[in-house]
Order: structure tokens, then C-alpha cells, then sequence
């Protein structure tokens, strides 16, 4: 069968035939939506309501499926760009659907229909649409099934428009459009996983002069990151908005209590004084504390385990500054750069050598895709 | 859509895509159910972007959190993406809390998991490929005269070993077509085994960090050799693989626990089922879990059951079928099909030993940091290896049952992520807890702990045969069931206080070679086995074995020595799980060895 990948703006003429498409489709869609019962359990922290049929798919998250993009050529240009596949499940296979998907990916109110996936020749359940979109944008998007508008089943993203509709949303790889957090939540953020981060050190410190505020232009253009504020945490706080808008939205709640709940307790402690402009052993003292489990101030009615929270950010900081940078952090790979230049043998030959491992342009492997 | 074949093989992974690829290339029909998905490395993919990237993610991925009614409810677990959703489909295993403080109850755990991919296991694996001892094919006989083994007051030992109804000559076929047909690195010289060709190809050049190993084993006169990896360094005929310009590229630190988007690591498909997948012959059905198999009341499988990618369930029917699903998967499909159909159930349980003998390996080793920095993140999974446990003299001398193949790790921790989500713990089930958990290290102090274990720790691993016991055993479980509705896998196990000595030995082995290696003191380095981690009771190292033991006696072993149900004419069972005893290395090698034996078999009667 063959896959069709729809250019942006001019479509039809772009339509790239590609094998394998059911297979492909299949591949990422019977683990997570193929089952037999409806049991919910896929609700971790009640962030779904329990009537919520995402809560019996496992990994709700992973749709629509954004992949790496490749035109089988090994083209570089493919590398600004993401493979995003649509994918409605209907009750069964035996009812043909007419399915379509309307969304600011492509011309607007355009709608792109989905194709009913086969398995051995035959139909399946599964309809879906794979479309070529850059990376670092945030998209809305809606399904029409048999003539009727719905948001997507499976994927639990939404956004709400200025108009006040509800749509669907996903969004591609080294994204960095804020979704999660507004900006006072972000300035707490910042300040406690630049506490975590060694960057305050003075390892640290020379790095980020020499490195990654002289990063040439052109290096952090091709890495679709503008400046914003992704500077001395290497991206962490953009990596933590992106990984509660997606994998792991069953946090967000932890992160919304807690950051509001710090907010109220860093004014009342220096009564007035916003917490950004509080100084760095303000944030010390706040994080001993809540390692402690024993924080002065902190509402516990509303949350009862601060070193909890603290655990969770612990986890999200490293795995921010070290991940690979499509996940939103670790911005043009600061983060390895950071370990590769902190540790060379005596002839200054670095001794982490992350650049040899991973794709070009953002490594120098030109074997691998990415 | 065709539904009869030749052989239906449930699974293709390391039990299961040899008798695929030798029977299709016989010209049988043949059809693979496989559970997993398809996923490709880039030469395979019309793309180019392979399924498995060097992704610290992948791995290792976001945050879920255990659900069911089980003790570790609410816990978060970490899988990776080719690995089971431990909600839907969990193994449970029994915690007695005998060597550890856990509560005893029963606990999900992603432990005890291969991988569900087309390729099963030998996706993720490290790819450490040795041959079985002479010796481990026989420690009934080995050790049925001994009076001396440690810690083994009931003489469970001698009650319990069992000699494989065939020898390692008898396998030395096998192995040899294993390794040109899978296409591994490594040198025979200093094997202890019986070599009679070479089909090794060249290994790349050790990582520099593995000199300490070099130099350990050598003063302590522990005669070495290249780890056998399934990587290729040279270009493959058998699965027309090429390797790049810089055979180097295949040096990463994404190795144990990836798949490999370049198609270098030998794993079953690369190997095995690509070279035949555009055969007329032979289809792949990749994304279908076979749930049920059923029998016609004269000994033969009419029905394998499935569910199809949508879920939907189908049935096809072969002359033979093949159960490869990997030891626990495999013997969970035959007791579930047993349940719902008497004639089956009378004829896998013509004795009661079905999901009995449950093996894994005595595992541990040692782990230090050397006085220099090295860049481990361009390595394979392990360099030199050693035979030095498993010598007739080494066992005598230290009262054990059987030996152990020693190894070092240069792949481990190589990269910043897991450094941190393994700090104080290597297994699936406590990763990240004790790094969220150090709150100290943050700033300076978390510098000082990257500078102290970045590129700098080095550890050697054992891998030993665990005593079998009938009381190690995989069981459905009574209330947990899977998101199709089938009971899931119970998982109860123990350690033999013989495996204990055995362990405490052979770690104290790999800490003299660091020892040695690093000019340290005598005694200053800690080894340890696997019975001291947290979760000892649940950790299985991926290895998988037993519970479905083949033998020459039918009151003695579930499986006749052609890997054939007793009672049945056309059930076979090819992965871990025929196993007597679980060899003293790692499985895979011997796993495919059988796998191809077997295909041969079947030859002589499709
Ligand atoms: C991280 C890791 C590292 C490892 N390192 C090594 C190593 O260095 N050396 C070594 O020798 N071994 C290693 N192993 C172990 C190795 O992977 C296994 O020993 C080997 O794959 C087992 O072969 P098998 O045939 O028993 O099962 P598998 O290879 O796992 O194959 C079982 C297959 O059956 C499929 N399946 C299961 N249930 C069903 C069903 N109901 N219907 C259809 N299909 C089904 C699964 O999806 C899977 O593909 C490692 C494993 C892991 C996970």
C-alpha cells in the first residue's frame, strides 16, 4: 500500500507514494488501541475522568504518532521537518467510515481524508493520514466522521481558541511554544532546577559564556530554538511544558498545585517582593526544605508532599538537560556539549564524544537518520 | 487471507525466526505471528528513519504508574517502547520478602519481559553471544558423585540437576550455523570449549577502559577473550548486510536495551527474517497476539487463536506449530489454552511439570571506579570474557555445582541519563528512585558526582547456572488478567542457598579482577549477586528459561528431546523455556542453536 504525505500548502502536487503504510500504521497502533475490554487502566493520578474513554488506551499520549521524517533519501532539509500521522480507531472493522481531518497544518477548513488501513488485504478498524509538518510548531485540528465534527478520541491535547472552541492539538519536535505554564509559573521553575542544574558552578558558569551564549546564529536557527528564555537551564523548563502537555500529563496537576502553593509562600516570606527578584538562597532554603518535607508555609491541606514534588522536578531537570533536544530540552545539544567539553584528557580530546553517535546536523554521524 | 500453513511459529524472536528462516527457505509455507510490531531499521525502511533511535527515551520512558490491585499499586514504573504496558499486560511475581525488607504480597514488575518486537528480545539485547560449557550440558553426571558443594545441606543440588538429553557436541553444529547464520564478533582462542571452525568476524578495537580487565584477568591468570557479540564488523553474506566505511559507527552508547537503527546488531530479523521476507512462502504477521491454541482430541493443534492489529480474533491451523514466546509468555499461552479445553489440558499436563523448573541465572559481578576518564560512549556491550569459573579445577576447588562465564560491561552507564535514572540500582523496577531520591546532589555536589562516575566506572559481570528447583515456578495468576481477559503470568521464585554461595563466590571473582586490574587492595573491592538487590526475588536479567524442560523421559520433562509436546504430534516449543538448566552464560546463542536443530527435525517431516 502507499502512504500519502501531503505538502503543506500545495498538496496535491507534492504527494510522495510510499510502501509499507498499513504495516507502518499497524506498527504503532495495536499496542496501545487493540484490546478486548474496557477496563480504565490508563488513569494514572485522575487526571482523565472516569468516564473518559482515553482511560482504556494505553499511552493516549503517543497519537497522533510524530515521528522523524525522512523522504528515503537521506535529503538533510527532511531534518526540519516531522512525519504526523492521524489515526481514528472506529468500533469495528466492518462499517466503512468516510473520515477527514480539518487542521491549521494544512490550508484551513481544507479537509484531508483518511485512509482505512488493511491488514493481509484485509479492513481493519484503523483509519489514518500521515502529513510532512516542521518541526517546532504547535497545531490545532479537528476530525469529521460521516459528516460530524469531533475533536480526536484518543488524544487527550486540547486547546481552546480565542472564540472559545475547543480543538484538538499536537504539536512536533523541538517545540518551543509554551503550553503548559504561564510566565510566573516558569520563573519559579527556572530558579529551582537552576538550583539542581550544575551550571551555577563555575565548570558551569565558563561553559555557558564560552559555549552557548556564543552558539553562532546560524546553529541555533537550525535547531528551530529561538533565544527565549531557554538560556541557562538549557531548556529544562521548556522540556518540563512539553513533557506534561504529552507523556506525562498525569503530573501537570502536581506541578500546577505546587507552583501556585510556592508562589503564595515566597511572597509571604519577603512580603512583596515577587519571586523572581527574590535571591538565590531564598530558593535554597526552599529546596532543603522540601527535601526535608518540612517547609514553612507550605499549604499541606492542598498538597501533602512537597519532597514529592521536588523528586518529581529532579527527575524532569535531568532528564531535560540530557535528553535529545526534540523533546524541548538540552537545546542544541547543550546539555552533552556541557559533559563533552568538562571532560577531555590531557590533550583537551573530549572524553564524551556525543557528537560521533547522533544524527547530522545536530551530531556528525552521517550514517544515522535520527 | 490464507489460514493453513505448513508451521504456524508464535513468536520470532530468538526461539522462534530460525525454524522460520530454515523452513521457509526449504520451501514450506510458513506463517510467524508475531505480538509485536514491525519495526525497521533504516536500510529496510522506505523512509530511511529506522523505529529504533539513539534516544535515551526509548529506552527508558516517560513516567507510568501501576494501577491494578497489587502491593506496588501506584508505584511509577519506566518501560521502554518496545516493551509491554505493564497495565494491560503484567507479569505479577511473589515477594516472601525473604532477602529484602519488601512487604511480602504480590507485585507487577516489568521484570521478566524480553521485548515484543519482530525480533523479540534480540532487539534490545547487549548481544553477548557465547556457547554453553561442556559441563552445563551434563551437571547431573558432573555432579553426581560430589560431596562437596557449598551450602547444600538437603542435597538439593544432586536431586535436582539434570543432564540436557544431548551433548555439546551433539549442539557444536548448531552453534557453528548459529554463528555464520547471525553474523557475530569474537575470537575462539582461549575458549575453554571445543572449537572445530571459526566463524567469528574480526572485533572492533576494545574500548581503552577495558585494558583494567585486560590487565586483571591477565595477573590473575584468568585466560581472556573478545566477548562474542552479535554485531557485525564486516560485511555479512548470509543476511546481505554492509557494514559503514567506519565499522566504528557501530560504537555507541545506545547499545543494551536499543535496537539499532543501522541493522548492525544481529538480531533475528536483520539476520534471519529479512533475507527471506519477499519469499512466496513465508508471511510475517506482525501486531498479533496469539491467545488461545486448541486441539483436534487426537494429539494434534487444530486452531491457533488470535487477535489481528484491530483486535479482532481469527484462527489459522499448521501441520506444526511452534510456541516461541518467550519462556514465561509461553508457558502462560499453554496453561490459559489448557483451561479452556479439556483434551489440551490432559495432554500438556500429562505430568505436572508445565511451568516448573522456572529458570533465570545466578547473576551479579563487581563495579569500581578506575583512576582515569574514558569515553564509554563509544563502545559495544562488553569486550573481553573469561572461562576462568567454569574450569573442572575451579569448581572442585570452590565447592560449587557449575561455572560461570565472566565479562566485562563497557556500554553501562555510558550515558548522562542513565547514569543518574541507575544510580544505586540497575534493574527495571527501582530505576530513578534512588537519584530522585539523593536530594543532596544538586549544583556543585551534582558536578562532583558526574565528575566522579562519568566515563569512569567499570564493572565485570558473572553470569551462572541457577540450581532448578520444582518449587521455582511460572502459575496463572488468580484475579490479575490482561487487557484481553486472559489470567496473567505468576511468577514464584526463590534463591537455593547454593546459588547464594555460588554468587557470593564468583562476584568475589570479578572484584579480584578489578582488583588486580586497578593496582587496588586486596578486599577493597565489593562484589555482590543478585539476591542482595532490592528486588532480588523478582530479577530475572532478561534471561527467561525454563518451565518447559525438554528430556529423554516423559515423566521427567514436558518436552520429548525434538522440543515436542509428549502428548501431542505437532506442538513444539522452541524458546528459553525447554531449558534443564539455564547454562552457564548468556541464553541466546544456545536458544537459536536449538531453534535451528529443531527446524532441521521438522524438515524431515513437513
Ligand atoms: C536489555 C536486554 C539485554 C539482553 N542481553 C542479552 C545478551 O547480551 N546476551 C544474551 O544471550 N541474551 C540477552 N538478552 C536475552 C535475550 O533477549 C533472550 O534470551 C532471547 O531473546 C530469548 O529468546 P526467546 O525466543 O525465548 O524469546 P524472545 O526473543 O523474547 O521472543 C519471544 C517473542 O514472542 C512474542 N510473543 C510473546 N507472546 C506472544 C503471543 N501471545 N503471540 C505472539 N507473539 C508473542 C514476543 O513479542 C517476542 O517477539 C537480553 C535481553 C534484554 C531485554
Amino acid at each position: 500500500m502507499s502512504i500519502l504525505i501531503l505538502e503543506q500548502a500545495k498538496k496535491s502536487d507534492l504527494i510522495i507514494e510510499r510502501d509499507n503504510f498499513d504495516q507502518y500504521v499497524l506498527n504503532h497502533c495495536a499496542k496501545y488501541l487493540a484490546r478486548k475490554e474496557g477496563e480504565p487502566r490508563h488513569n494514572y493520578n485522575g487526571e482523565l475522568a472516569d468516564s473518559d474513554p482515553r482511560a482504556k488506551i494505553a499511552d493516549q499520549w503517543r497519537f497522533p504518532i510524530i515521528d522523524s521524517y525522512g523522504d528515503g533519501s537521506g535529503n538533510p532539509a527532511c531534518y526540519d521537518y516531522n512525519l504526523v500521522t492521524f489515526v481514528y480507531a472506529a468500533d469495528d472493522a466492518e462499517t466503512e467510515h468516510r473520515i477527514s481531518v480539518v487542521g491549521t497544518f494544512a490550508n484551513l477548513y481544507e479537509r484531508l481524508p483518511l485512509q482505512q488501513i488493511r491488514f493481509a488485504g484485509e479492513a481493519t478498524r484503523y483509519y489514518a493520514l500521515s502529513v510532512k509538518v516542521p518541526k517546532g510548531q504547535v497545531h490545532t485540528y479537528k476530525f469529521c466522521v460521516d459528516g460530524e465534527w469531533q475533536l480526536d478520541p484518543i488524544n487527550p491535547q486540547t486547546a481552546k481558541l480565542d472564540n472559545g472552541v475547543t480543538w484538538s492539538r499536537f504539536f512536533t519536535q523541538s517545540c518551543a511554544v509554551p503550553l503548559t505554564f504561564e510566565r510566573w509559573e516558569r520563573v519559579i521553575l527556572e530558579r529551582l532546577t537552576d538550583h539542581i542544574l550544575p551550571f551555577h558552578t563555575e565548570e558551569g558558569e565558563r561553559f555557558l559564556k564560552n559555549y552557548y551564549y556564543y552558539l553562532d546564529r546560524d546553529s541555533k536557527e537550525q535547531n528551530y530554538t529561538p533565544v527565549y528564555r531557554l538560556d541557562e537551564q538549557v531548556g529544562v523548563v521548556n522540556y518540563i511544558d512539553k513533557v506534561l502537555a504529552r507523556e506525562e500529563r498525569h503530573h501537570l496537576i502536581d506541578y500546577k498545585i505546587c507552583l501556585a502553593i510556592i508562589d503564595q509562600l515566597l511572597r509571604q516570606r519577603r512580603r512583596g517582593l515577587e519571586p523572581d527578584r527574590q535571591s538565590r538562597e531564598v530558593y535554597m532554603d526552599l529546596y532543603r526544605q522540601m527535601a526535608c518535607n518540612d517547609v514553612v508555609g507550605w499549604d499541606y491541606h492542598q498538597y501533602g508532599n512537597p519532597r514529592y514534588f521536588l523528586q518529581l522536578v529532579r527527575r524532569h531537570t535531568i532528564t531535560g538537560a540530557f535528553s535529545h533536544p526534540k523533546y524541548g530540552g538540552n537545546i542544541s545539544g547543550a546539555g552533552w556539549a556541557f559533559l563533552g567539553e568538562l571532560f577531555c584528557d590531557d590533550k583537551g580530546k573530549t572524553l564524551f564524544d556525543w557528537r560521533r553517535s547522533i544524527e547530522y546536523p545536530l551530531g556528525l554521524n552521517e550514517e544515522y537518520n535520527g | 487471507m490464507q489460514t493453513h500453513f505448513d508451521a504456524v511459529i508464535i513468536g520470532s524472536g530468538a526461539g522462534g525466526a530460525p525454524i522460520a528462516h530454515t523452513l521457509a527457505k526449504a520451501g514450506k509455507t510458513v506463517l510467524v505471528l508475531e505480538k509485536g510490531p514491525l519495526f525497521l531499521p533504516q536500510q529496510h525502511a522506505p523512509s530511511g528513519v529506522s523505529d529504533y533511535k539513539r534516544d535515551e527515551l526509548l529506552a527508558t520512558g516517560a513516567e507510568k504508574r501501576i494501577t491494578l490491585a497489587v502491593a506496588n499499586r501506584g508505584q511509577s514504573y519506566y518501560a521502554s517502547h518496545v516493551e509491554p504496558d505493564l497495565n494491560d499486560e503484567p507479569h505479577i511475581y511473589r515477594e516472601t520478602g525473604k532477602f529484602n525488607r519488601r512487604t511480602p504480597g504480590d507485585y507487577a514488575t516489568i521484570e521478566g519481559y524480553t521485548a515484543h518486537v519482530v525480533g523479540g528480545g534480540t532487539q534490545l539485547y547487549g548481544a553477548v553471544s557465547l556457547r554453553f560449557s561442556e559441563t552445563d550440558f551434563q551437571l547431573h553426571s558432573y555432579n553426581e558423585q560430589r560431596t562437596d558443594l557449598k551450602n547444600d545441606p538437603n542435597d538439593d543440588v544432586r536431586r535436582e540437576a539434570r543432564d540436557w538429553p544431548l551433548s555439546y557436541q551433539d549442539f557444536l553444529p548448531w552453534y557453528e550455523m548459529t554463528e555464520r547464520l547471525i553474523g557475530i564478533n569474537g575470537t575462539s582462542e582461549n575458549q575453554a570449549k571445543p572449537f572445530r571452525a571459526d566463524y567469528y568476524q574480526t572485533p572492533l578495537d576494545p574500548n581503552p577502559i577495558s585494558g583494567y580487565i585486560a590487565k586483571g584477568m591477565d595477573a590473575l591468570g584468568m585466560k581472556r577473550f573478545r566477548t562474542p557479540l552479535a554485531v557485525i564488523t564486516e560485511d555479512h553474506e548470509p543476511s546481505g548486510r554492509k557494514v559503514p566505511r567506519d565499522p566504528d559507527t557501530a560504537k555507541t552508547g545506545y547499545v543494551n536495551r536499543y535496537g539499532d537503527p543501522l541493522g548492525l546488531k544481529s538480531n533475528t530479523w536483520v539476520s534471519l527474517l529479512a533475507p527471506i521476507k519477499d519469499l512466496p512462502n513465508i508471511e510475517l504477521r506482525a501486531n498479533c497476539t496469539v491467545t488461545q491454541l486448541e486441539s483436534d482430541g487426537y494429539g494434534n493443534v487444530n486452531r491457533v487463536q488470535y487477535r489481528d492489529p484491530s483486535g479482532t480474533m481469527r484462527t489459522v491451523s499448521g501441520k506444526v506449530v511452534i510456541v516461541a514466546c518467550s519462556a514465561i509468555e509461553s508457558v502462560r499461552l499453554l496453561k490459559v489454552s489448557a483451561l479452556a479445553n479439556h483434551d489440551f489440558d490432559r495432554r500438556i499436563h500429562q505430568n505436572d511439570l508445565l511451568g516448573k523448573y522456572f529458570l533465570t541465572h545466578c547473576f551479579g559481578g563487581a563495579r569500581v571506579r578506575v583512576p582515569e576518564r574514558f569515553d564509554k560512549s563509544l563502545s559495544l556491550d562488553s569486550d573481553w570474557a573469561t572461562e576462568f569459573c567454569a574450569t573442572d579445577d575451579y569448581l572442585k576447588s570452590h565447592g560449587l555445582w557449575a561455572g560461570a562465564a565472566i565479562y566485562n560491561n563497557t556500554s553501562d552507564s555510558a550515558l548522562p541519563i542513565s547514569l543518574a535514572r541507575t544510580l544505586d540500582a540497575q534493574d527495571m523496577d527501582t530505576i530513578w528512585k534512588s537519584f530522585t531520591e539523593r536530594t543532596e546532589l544538586t549544583g556543585d555536589q551534582l558536578l562532583e558526582w558526574l565528575k566522579e562516575d562519568f566515563g569512569t566506572t567499570l564493572s565485570v559481570a558473572f553470569m551462572a547456572n541457577q540450581v532448578p528447583l520444582y518449587s521455582n515456578r511460572i502459575e496463572l495468576h488468580p484475579t490479575i488478567r490482561d487487557k484481553w481477559g486472559m489470567p496473567s503470568a505468576y511468577i514464584i521464585k526463590d534463591w537455593h542457598s547454593h546459588d547464594v554461595a555460588l554468587m557470593d563466590t564468583i562476584a568475589r571473582e570479578c572484584a579480584r579482577i578489578l582488583e588486580k586490574g586497578c593496582d587496588l587492595a586486596e578486599g577493597s573491592v565489593q562484589g555482590g549477586g543478585v539476591y542482595l538487590a532490592e528486588n532480588g526475588l523478582a530479577r530475572i536479567a532478561n534471561h527467561i528459561l525454563g518451565g518447559a524442560r525438554f528430556g529423554k523421559d516423559r515423566r521427567d520433562s514436558v518436552l520429548d528431546v525434538n522440543c515436542r509436546a509428549w502428548d501431542f504430534d505437532n506442538l513444539y516449543v522452541t524458546d528459553g523455556s525447554f531449558m534443564p538448566t539455564s547454562g552457564g552464560a548468556n541464553p541466546t546463542h544456545t536458544i537459536e542453536a536449538n531453534a535451528f536443530r529443531v527446524a532441521h527435525h521438522l524438515l524431515g517431516r513437513l
